[in-house]
């Protein structure tokens, strides 16, 4: 487990505002009461076997008495780095991301499944969309009673959706509560 | 061995011969005629020398015969001056002045508690302050003061006053001059011209530092380069990237949060300008403006223009700004001044 460096803190600290844009400062800064000080400490970002996770500062420090593999995970798993050196969001950021979101997509309660299953969104199941929405922008799926289903990335901007065909596509799905059922190994 | 042979004095621990009587006749005027003379002259005294070698008993040798020559009787003048007395130091002023006799004392002192000789200063010696056990305590202690934390910094002060004691007396005999032999030499090793301070001594690690740098000022960074004997390898950490320690230590600013602050701001400034939106702020601005006009225009009229209070451009400009930020951040999220500021 270690921090993460500069050259990856600006990796994931950009994927993520492509979500959060301004409300990435709450991400970074948000104070966590977990522990027993007084003083609230902050959430920090630490590195662990290629995935990032989004932690308390106490939990890190007692953490940091299991040793290297035995340590499973800890705190929050946002995303992880690809052979590469790419880092991709996982679905386990979406509590994070849903919080603080700035654009957002409600879903028709007859697409939901469809979206769960893996599938991109499609305008004809499109229930509300925020404004300002750029394309290629990152969205934050939602049903219709404000649970957050997964992000993804927006096709069009919102201008763009409302002329749009009903069956073109409005949001790009890059991850989706699904997956806990369907890669389960791999989370 | 001085031999009255034809009143030579020869000296053979020097191996020299001095002819007392000897005088010149003439003195010529060359100067190659002279020193002509005297190698006459002086032959004559080198074999004087040689015979006088040769009546030496001598042992025989692979080499041939030694002889071992006497101790030289010519009184050499000397080579430096005569030492300057030096100043007493503090310790032979008190002494005089009590009459305190110096008295001569023995290595070895006998030691009542294991009955044996030993040593009155160094490894194993009598009285050590380390050995004690117990220290009972007295009446004047104060309670959680370490007794024998006391009697180490006590020692620690002694030797520290005998070290000041010592510079001071040699100083005061640097002062007339009289410093003792080996002190001036390291003292007067100073460079003629340039400055006055003394050259610095290179220590161990800072040469093997500096031998490393050169070592690896080479085109393949020295690792093909033959070794010395006795050279250390060259010293790498293993760590080619430096990472930041897992937890935040008690210290002052954490160096993690200072990176996250910096890339977090590095990015609100780059996309600042979807952050804040301009054409909107820019409208709302302009509605308010007008809207403030608007009132004070009713507002003058009803007025007398004595009483008008002046107000001056820049103070409506001040508050409509703080308004303009204030309804902008009603339509973005709080930190779009930020951003803008940026």
């Amino acid at each position: 487990m270690r921090p993460l460096d500069e050259a990856e803190t600006t990796q994931v600290f950009e994927k993520l505002f492509k979500f959060t844009s301004n409300n990435l400062k709450n991400i970074v800064e948000s104070p966590s009461h977990e522990g027993l000080d007084k003083n609230p400490g902050r959430y920090c970002f630490r590195l662990h076997k290629n995935r990032v996770y989004y932690v308390s500062e106490s939990l890190v420090k007692r953490a940091t008495n299991i040793k290297r593999e035995n340590l499973v995970a800890l705190g929050t798993n946002i995303g992880k780095f690809t052979k590469s050196g790419k880092f991709h969001l996982t679905i386990q950021a979406l509590n994070l991301l849903a919080a603080n979101a700035k654009h957002k997509v409600w879903l028709k309660p007859t697409s939901e499944m469809s979206f769960l299953y893996g599938n991109d969104v499609v305008k004809g199941g499109l229930g509300r969309i925020t404004d300002n929405i750029n394309a290629y922008d990152g969205v934050v799926v939602f049903s219709m009673s404000d649970v957050p289903l997964g992000f993804g990335i927006a096709a069009k901007s919102t201008q763009d959706c409302r002329k749009m065909d009903p069956n073109g596509l409005v949001v790009i799905r890059q991850a989706d509560t699904g997956e806990y059922l369907r890669n389960q190994e791999d989370l | 061995m001085a031999e009255q042979q034809e009143g030579y004095q020869i000296d053979l621990g020097n191996l020299t011969a001095f002819d007392p009587q000897h005088q010149f006749q003439s003195i010529p005027d060359k100067r190659e005629d002279l020193v002509k003379e005297c190698i006459t002259y002086a032959t004559k005294l080198i074999q004087a020398v040689a015979d006088s070698l040769f009546s030496l008993p001598s042992t025989e040798d692979a080499s041939g015969p030694i002889v071992p020559l006497p101790q030289p009787t010519t009184k050499l003048p000397r080579e430096k001056p005569l030492p300057k007395p030096a100043p007493p130091t503090k310790w032979e002023v008190f002494a005089k002045k009590k009459g305190i006799q110096n008295r001569k004392k023995d290595k070895l002192v006998f030691d009542e508690q294991t009955s044996s000789w030993k040593r009155r200063y160094g490894y194993d010696r009598v009285n050590d302050d380390n050995d004690v056990p117990i220290i009972e305590a007295k009446m004047t202690d104060e309670p959680g003061v370490d007794p024998f934390a006391k009697r180490r910094s006590e020692k620690k002060q002694r030797v520290e006053k005998q070290e000041k004691n010592r510079l001071y007396n040699l100083k005061e005999a640097a002062k007339v001059g009289a410093l003792p032999s080996h002190v001036q030499l390291a003292a007067t090793s100073l460079p003629i011209t340039g400055t006055q301070a003394a050259p610095r001594k290179v220590s161990k690690d800072e040469l093997q530092n500096v031998a490393g740098m050169a070592a690896t000022s080479t085109a393949s960074g020295g690792k093909f380069d033959k070794k010395l004997a006795g050279e250390k390898p060259p010293k790498h950490d293993k760590k080619y990237r430096k990472f930041l320690p897992v937890v935040e230590g008690s210290g002052m600013g954490s160096l993690e949060k200072q990176q996250s602050d910096k890339i977090l701001n590095k990015l609100m400034a780059k996309n600042s300008h979807e952050i804040f939106n301009v054409s909107k702020a820019v409208d709302m601005y302009n509605v308010k403006s007008d809207k403030k006009r608007r009132n004070q225009q009713g507002k003058s009229s009803a007025m007398s223009s004595k009483l008008k209070v002046k107000k001056s451009p820049y103070k409506n400009a001040a508050s409509k700004g703080s308004s303009k930020k204030g309804s902008s951040s009603k339509g973005k999220s709080g930190s779009s001044s930020k951003g803008k500021s940026k």
